[in-house]
Parts: C-alpha cells; sequence; structure tokens
C-alpha cells in the first residue's frame, strides 16, 4: 500500500506553506527518515522527511509552489504499484476543512500565476499540438509561459500566433539570442519597433537592464505588510532617554568572572535590560497591553517578545510569562528562541504578535546611537535598546567625569499611551537598569 | 501657434518638414540662403553631377576596350558647371515644391532664437516674432578651415568645397589638403579632366573610416591614373599657390593653381541665438540623445549640427525620428547600419563593422571576400577593372556586421547589406533571398556562400 506524504499543518494559524526545495523527483528511491523537500510557513522553514521506503511514485508540485496544508504533497510505495485510487491533488485527510472543489481550484490555477524559471521550461513536453511545438521553436516562444486555448488547456498553434502577433516582430539574430539565452525583451528598438537583438541580451550593462526582478519570500511580504500597517494605523512616536550602564557593565563583568570558573549562565547585557524591563512593566501595567482601537486589553503576566536578526529576515519569538522567569531562566529563554529562529524550528505560534504583550529590539552591539522602532500591533510599546556611549555627568561637588550610559528608545502607541505614562515608564526602565540586582 | 519651427533647410531641416506637414502639423522653415543646404547647393547633388560629366568624358576617351571608337572627344568645362548649375536649380525648386505641397510656410531669412517665453519658444527673422512650441535646429556645418601660416594671404587660390563648385575655368593643377571623401571625390572630377592632382594627407591612409584594403586599392587606382599622394603628411604653410609640408621629418613643396582644404567639417552652432536656449553641446556639435532630444525639452537637432556621422542620410533619418516621436510613434535613432559612399570612379562603399573596428572593439567576428570579378555583370562592364566585396558575421550567431565593396556601382548595392544589417539578418536567411541576375549586386550573394 502507497504512503501519501501531505504538507504537514504547522501551527494553527497556517493555512498553506510553500515548498522551498524538492530533495526527491519522481521516480526516486527513498529510505526511511531521508529528506523529502524543505518548506516554509509565513516565519518559519522545515524540512520533511520519508516516512517509509520505497520510490516516489508522483509528485504533485514544484519548487516555489505554495501547498494548502493537508494537501498531497507526493506518494511513496513499491515500483509499479496502482497509485490510481490516490491520484488526486485533493486532500485526503480532511479535518472539517474546506470543501474539496476549492482547494482542487487553488491547485489548478497554480501554473498561471508562475513565472516561469529555466528549469521548468524543459518540464513542459506535454499539452503541447505538434504544430504549435513546431511554430514555437521558429519563433523563439516559450510555449511554457503559455496558457493553452485548446482541450484541457493544450497549446494549440493558435495560441502561439496570437502571443508572436502581441509580441511584435523579431529579428532572426533576436531570435536565435532567446533560444540560447535567458533573455528580458525590451521595448523593440529596430526597423519599425522590431525587437533587435539589443532588445533582449542582457550583456550591455548602459542601456539593458542591470537589475533583475525576485518575489518577495514569503516572510518578507509578512515583514513589509506588518510594519506598513503598524505606521498606518497606529499614532506612534518615539522618546529616547539614557541610563547609567555603570551597575549593569559591573554586573556583566561578575558574569564573566564567574564563567571563567564555571559558572553556566551567559547573562548579557541583552538579559539585564529584558530583566529590567519585565520590572518596569509590573509597575507599569498600562504598558503592558494591547491597545484594539476602541478598547484595552491589559495582561497579567508579561509576555516579552525580543526582536531576532536572521538570514530569512526579521523574526519576532516571545518568552511566555517572562515575569515568572530569574535573570537566568530569561537569559535560556531568549537563547533558545533566537536559535530556533535562526534556526528555522520556531513554533510560528510564537512568532504572531498577538502572543506578546512588549517587544524589545537590541541593535547596542552594532553600535546604534538612536533609533524609532516600529510597533508591532496590537502591542503598544517597544523598547529599542541603543549602544553604550560615555556621557559627561554631573559627579557631585562640582566634579563632572564620563559615565557609559545606555541608550532606550521608546516608541509607543500615543492612542493608547500619553507622553507623561510613556516617559515616566521609559524612566523607570532607566531606574531599573541602574539599580538591578541579582546574585550568581 | 506653430507646432514645429525649423532652422536650417537642408537634409535634416526639410525632410523633417516635409514630414511633420504631411502629418497635420504646423510647420514653419527658416532658410538663410537656399533649401536644400549644402546637400543640394554645394556637396553631394552639385559633386555627384559633375562626376557624372567626368564618368561619361572617361567613357568617351576609353570607349576603344570595349570597341567603340571616338575620335576628337572633348568637354566644356563652362557646359558642365552650367549642367550642374541647372540640376541644382531644378532640386532645389523641387524642395520647394514639396514644402508648398506639404503646407510648410518657408521663411528666407536668418531665424534667431530669441529664448523660451511662455508663450513658447521665440524666434526673430527680420522684424518678425515667431513662437513656437518645439524647436528643430538643423544648422548643419561648414568646412573648417585650419590656421595654417600663409593661408589666409593666399587669398582666390584656397576653396572649399563651396568656392570650388563656382570655378569657371578648369584648374591646370590642384592641391588637395586632406584626402577624405571629399577630397577623393574633387581629386577623381579634376583628374578624369586632365588637371594635375596632389592630394595631402595628414593619416597614413586616404578615406579613413572606409576598409583599410579598399582605401588602398582606391588609392594606388588613382595613382594609376596621375594622381600623386602624400600620406602622414601634415601642411606647415601656404605660400600663394605653394603648399610646404613635412612627412617623416623631411621638408616638401608642392605647387597647384588652387588649394582646396578639406581637411574636415565643423557644426554650425553660433550666430542664432542657441546660448539663449543652454543647450549641451559636445566635441563641438549640439548633444542629442537616440531620439534626437538636446538637454533643453523640446528642443531637437538633426544633421550636421550633431557633429557627429556628417552625411545626408544621416539627416533625413534623424530628422524623422525627431518627427515621429512629436505625432506619436516612438521611433530611436540608430546609427549602426548607416551607410557611407565614396562617390569616386570605381566607388567605394560600406556599411556596418570594418574589420579594424570590429577588432578595435573587441567584436567576435568571422570575414570573407571575393574578388569584384566572380560577379559576371562586373566583368561585362569593367574591362581591365579591378574590385573587391567583403562580408563581416558575428562568430556565434552569424549575422551580418559589416558589408564593404569597391567596385562600381557598389553605392547603388550597399543598401541591401543596410537592409540586412537593420534586420539583423543571419547566413540563415541571406543565403535564402534571391538576387537579380545578371547583376554586381550578386557579389554579396556569392561572399555570403563563402562562410
Amino acid at each position: 500500500m502507497a504512503t501519501v506524504v501531505i504538507m504537514p499543518k504547522q501551527g494553527q494559524s497556517v493555512e498553506s506553506c510553500i515548498i522551498t526545495q524538492l530533495f526527491k523527483k519522481k521516480g526516486d528511491h527513498v529510505k526511511k527518515g531521508e529528506l523529502l523537500f524543505a518548506y516554509e510557513t509565513d516565519k518559519a522553514s522545515f524540512e520533511e522527511t520519508s516516512p517509509t521506503d520505497g520510490i516516489i511514485l508522483d509528485l504533485f508540485f514544484e519548487e516555489g509552489d505554495e501547498v494548502p496544508v493537508l494537501t498531497n504533497v507526493l506518494i511513496i510505495g513499491e515500483e509499479g504499484e496502482s497509485i490510481e485510487a490516490l491520484e488526486s491533488k485533493e486532500i485526503v485527510s480532511t479535518p472539517a476543512e474546506p470543501s474539496n472543489e476549492n482547494t482542487t481550484k487553488i491547485i489548478e490555477s497554480k501554473p498561471a500565476e508562475h513565472t516561469i524559471t529555466a528549469e521548468q521550461r524543459s518540464t513542459i513536453s506535454v499539452g503541447i499540438s505538434p504544430r504549435a511545438r513546431n511554430l514555437s521553436e521558429k519563433e523563439a516562444v516559450d510555449a511554457g509561459q503559455l496558457q493553452g486555448s485548446g482541450p484541457k488547456g493544450r497549446i494549440i498553434e493558435r495560441d502561439i500566433q496570437s502571443f508572436v502577433s502581441k509580441r511584435g516582430k523579431m529579428t532572426p539574430l533576436a531570435k536565435k539570442e532567446i533560444k540560447e539565452n535567458e533573455g528580458v525583451i525590451l521595448e523593440g528598438s529596430g526597423l519599425g519597433g522590431s525587437i533587435t537583438s539589443k532588445d533582449v541580451t542582457t550583456q550591455n550593462p548602459v542601456y539593458s537592464t542591470d537589475f533583475e526582478i525576485r518575489p518577495l519570500t514569503n516572510m518578507r511580504k509578512l515583514i513589509a505588510k506588518a510594519m506598513y500597517a503598524s505606521l498606518q494605523n497606529s499614532a506612534q512616536l518615539t522618546h529616547h532617554l539614557g541610563a547609567d550602564a555603570r551597575r549593569i557593565l559591573e554586573l556583566r563583568e561578575k558574569v564573566k568572572k564567574a564563567m571563567e570558573k564555571g559558572y553556566p549562565y551567559n547573562i548579557t547585557l541583552n538579559d539585564m535590560v529584558g530583566m529590567a524591563v519585565i520590572k518596569a512593566l509590573k509597575k507599569f501595567p498600562q504598558v503592558n497591553s494591547h491597545c484594539l482601537g476602541d478598547s484595552m486589553k491589559y495582561f497579567n503576566k508579561v509576555h516579552l517578545a525580543l526582536a531576532v536578526d536572521t538570514e530569512r529576515g526579521l523574526m519576532v519569538p516571545v518568552v511566555k510569562n517572562a515575569d515568572d522567569l530569574s535573570i537566568q531562566g530569561l537569559s535560556n529563554q531568549f537563547k533558545e528562541i533566537a536559535n530556533a529562529c535562526k534556526k528555522g524550528s520556531i513554533d510560528p505560534d510564537l512568532l504572531s504578535s498577538e502572543s506578546a504583550t512588549f517587544t524589545i529590539s537590541n541593535l547596542g552591539n552594532y553600535g546604534v546611537e538612536m533609533f524609532t522602532p516600529v510597533i508591532n500591533l496590537p502591542q503598544t510599546a517597544i523598547l529599542g535598546v541603543n549602544t553604550i556611549v560615555p556621557r559627561p555627568k554631573d559627579l557631585g561637588n562640582g566634579s563632572y567625569g564620563f559615565v557609559p550610559f545606555i541608550g532606550l528608545s521608546l516608541t509607543y502607541d500615543h492612542r493608547a499611551l500619553d507622553g507623561g505614562e510613556a516617559t515616566r515608564f521609559l524612566k523607570q526602565i532607566a531606574i531599573e537598569i541602574e539599580n538591578l540586582e541579582f546574585e550568581l | 501657434m506653430i507646432d514645429l519651427a525649423i532652422i536650417g533647410g537642408g537634409p535634416a531641416g526639410y525632410v523633417a518638414a516635409e514630414r511633420a506637414g504631411a502629418k497635420g502639423l504646423n510647420v514653419i522653415l527658416f532658410e538663410k540662403k537656399m533649401l536644400g543646404g549644402v546637400c543640394l547647393n554645394e556637396g553631394c547633388i552639385p559633386t555627384k553631377t559633375l562626376l557624372y560629366s567626368a564618368k561619361t568624358y572617361d567613357n568617351a576617351l576609353h570607349g576603344n576596350n570595349y570597341g567603340i571608337e571616338a575620335s576628337n572627344v572633348t568637354f566644356s568645362f563652362e557646359k558642365i558647371m552650367a549642367r550642374k548649375n541647372k540640376v541644382v536649380r531644378k532640386l532645389v525648386s523641387g524642395v520647394a515644391a514639396k514644402m508648398k505641397t506639404n503646407h510648410v510656410e518657408v521663411v528666407n531669412g536668418e531665424a534667431f532664437i530669441e529664448g523660451r517665453t511662455d508663450k513658447g519658444i521665440k524666434i526673430s527673422c527680420g522684424s518678425e516674432e515667431y513662437f513656437a512650441t518645439n524647436l528643430l535646429i538643423c544648422t548643419g556645418s561648414e568646412a573648417f578651415v585650419p590656421p595654417i601660416p600663409g593661408l589666409k594671404e593666399s587669398g582666390d587660390i584656397i576653396v572649399t568645397n563651396r568656392e570650388i563648385l563656382s570655378l569657371t575655368t578648369k584648374p591646370d593643377s590642384l592641391i588637395i589638403v586632406g584626402g577624405g571623401v571629399i577630397g577623393m571625390e574633387f581629386a577623381s572630377f579634376f583628374n578624369s579632366l586632365g588637371t594635375k592632382v596632389t592630394v595631402i594627407e595628414m593619416l597614413d591612409e586616404i578615406v579613413s573610416g572606409m576598409d583599410i584594403e579598399m582605401s588602398a586599392m582606391l588609392r594606388e587606382q588613382y595613382a594609376k591614373k596621375g594622381i600623386t599622394f602624400h600620406l602622414s603628411s601634415k601642411v606647415t604653410q601656404i605660400n600663394g599657390n605653394e603648399v610646404i609640408f613635412e612627412k617623416g621629418g623631411n621638408v616638401f613643396t608642392a605647387q597647384g593653381d588652387k588649394i582646396l582644404i578639406s581637411v574636415g567639417r565643423r557644426p554650425v552652432t553660433q550666430g542664432f541665438g542657441l546660448e539663449n536656449l543652454g543647450v549641451e553641446l559636445f566635441k563641438g556639435g549640439i548633444k542629442v540623445d537616440n531620439k534626437m532630444r538636446t538637454n533643453i525639452p523640446n528642443i531637437f537637432a538633426a544633421g550636421d549640427v550633431t557633429g557627429f556621422s556628417l552625411l545626408a542620410h544621416t539627416a533625413y533619418r534623424e530628422g524623422e525620428v525627431v518627427v515621429n516621436n512629436l505625432t506619436g510613434q516612438k521611433d530611436t535613432m540608430r546609427y549602426n547600419a548607416i551607410p557611407g559612399v565614396v562617390y569616386t570612379n570605381p566607388e567605394i562603399a560600406g556599411v556596418g563593422l570594418t574589420e579594424e573596428m570590429a577588432k578595435a572593439k573587441n567584436i567576435p567576428y568571422k570575414i570573407a571576400k571575393l574578388p569584384m570579378a566572380y560577379s559576371g555583370r562586373f566583368i561585362a562592364e569593367n574591362e581591365g577593372g579591378s574590385g573587391l566585396c567583403k562580408v563581416l558575421i558575428g562568430e556565434k550567431y552569424g549575422e551580418i556586421l559589416g558589408v564593404h565593396m569597391i567596385g562600381n556601382p557598389s553605392s547603388e548595392i550597399i543598401y541591401g547589406a543596410c537592409l540586412a544589417i537593420e534586420a539583423e539578418m543571419t547566413l540563415q536567411e541571406m543565403k535564402e533571398v534571391v538576387f537579380p541576375h545578371p547583376t554586381v549586386s550578386e557579389i554579396f550573394k556569392e561572399v555570403i556562400f563563402e562562410f
């Protein structure tokens, strides 16, 4: 009995995933535990391994396809095994999911939306009439990018003809070049507007295309949408304030020394700032909230999110119930979620902005002295942590000296908080930083 | 309101006026001298008329090569010049008629650009003022006369292409400073009529820009006909009829009744208020883009005034590009298939890349060539004559990159090569074209099959 591998459902909010890489193709042998394909959700990426030994009898998708969760991706079985019963892209296990018809339609319409890549070109071997194929050869048309108008979407001669007439005249040299090279056709600049070799090659960096257009990754799209929406839908502004960093620098030195003697917790400045923020939030519960427009949602617990820079883009995982943690616990949790993001194994539910009550974005490592972080709506505020710079300070008795200061940039939603509250809260963070204490 | 004002009624100006008028634009054309410009009045047309007289005389003199005996063959310089004037008059009036048919208002006078105003581009001519939405500058070029010591003092002896066309008597000897296209055409004409011609050229070969092998063939043929050539020679002084020049460190002199200065031409960008517009210049000409736009909106330039590709047929096309874009038809100027012709006897014609250019630009190419004798028609009509045809193709796809030929009537054949280059035809398509037989043009096809 053949085994169907479906697109797993990763997290409650995930409805579809994109196949980023296929490690096997149709006809390949696989062993149990071997990688089949990699896929990504809006925020994380995963790999699917084979549940059994066998041969890939069929594969329904290509790299880059967006596949609804719980949809059949491929079938593994014995050589020659009949898979007719399974030859369906429809959902097999349907736990109260949308109707089959609906899902199938989404998949069927997929190819039309694709931009054709070089690999795909060669795979188009079915669904074209011999006359259409001859004409497409002669006219240097990539038939794969056409929508067939024949029976069952078969590409017929007429489709090529109409494409050629729309594309415009093309010189023989241009046809030869486009057959051989990947070229973008610009506006025809030759006789009577015909497309010349200059209009298809990408060799001339002066007049030609010194750029390439890449679709946004799903994650990029999501970040873009969230950030844009944040600035459009809230009244955010930023206050900057510095905290005397002598205390936390001293603590950090202690941690380092202790670690040399085998102390297991590498408590960083970021962890300390996180701890200070939690303490401040407990004193200013109105900041530990979500602004819902005409109402506010106040939380009893602090769910602290941390902005993490990864190869795939910005990720903001949350540490739930952070106010229950000791600084050692917080430090561990921060490291754990950051690593999970970098590896792509983070639980997507931990990335939702609704699951956190407040966010910290730390750019101090990079030497940033001041910035205006963007709120993760519906949270009401976000703290930007800056680098430490020496600043002159009145040390009393008329003497002044340079003191290390850590910059704090609080962006808050003025719909939810007023300037006075925000300032007092920010000042509280500074006070917590200046008076932080913990036992090693 | 004037849609398009054009300054200069030469090839760029009158063709643009004709096309724009035909498309219904309100066009005004300013010309200070004669319609037709240098081309019609003191360039292409008068020289070709003279050269045809010379060729007819040559044919009559050497008819015995073809079994025709004629004795007492003579010519009248006066009548040759008179016929040239008649041809020019006829064609100039033809241009005037075209302007009328296409509702172009022609103003005879010196236009002056006053500047841009809220009413449009202000141009004055005489006491009249005109306001135009668009302005096309086609003021052309003039012979460049270098500051050679003694040149100015030599007075009437010094001529340019303009004065030499109004000579009333044939000079017995002629020195030509500059062996380019203009110099060689006059050299050919006067050589045929028996004038002793000396050509002094600064570069190491005459008619630079054409295929070097063909330039050398032309020079050798004319040397046989009696023209003296001094290559790599720099004129240092002129004393009346005497030209002093330097060659390889040595000083030589040459004597001539007339001295033709044909070292080059330079764009006319002064004296008509161009500075009032702030138009950017480049190497002395008006800087334009591939739609003939200058840096100032609504100001265009076409023809020799741009300072490059100083050819009437380039000017025609540039004028058309301007009008097409003004009237909503996208069009761009391309310079890769502009033919060049030297109307000597034999003619040289070429289009596209020469071997020298391909090498300089590092373009991978293949080349094939055949003597003109491979054409039956050429043998029939050129007793004892020789010629050559060369074709350059792209190494990878075999597209036609350049075609060059020497031998009559290359000037009439070369357009076929222009089409092939414009259409980016490759060997495969060229081989499918049927050429008329028997014609000299078949040589092109013969060379194609040499690859």
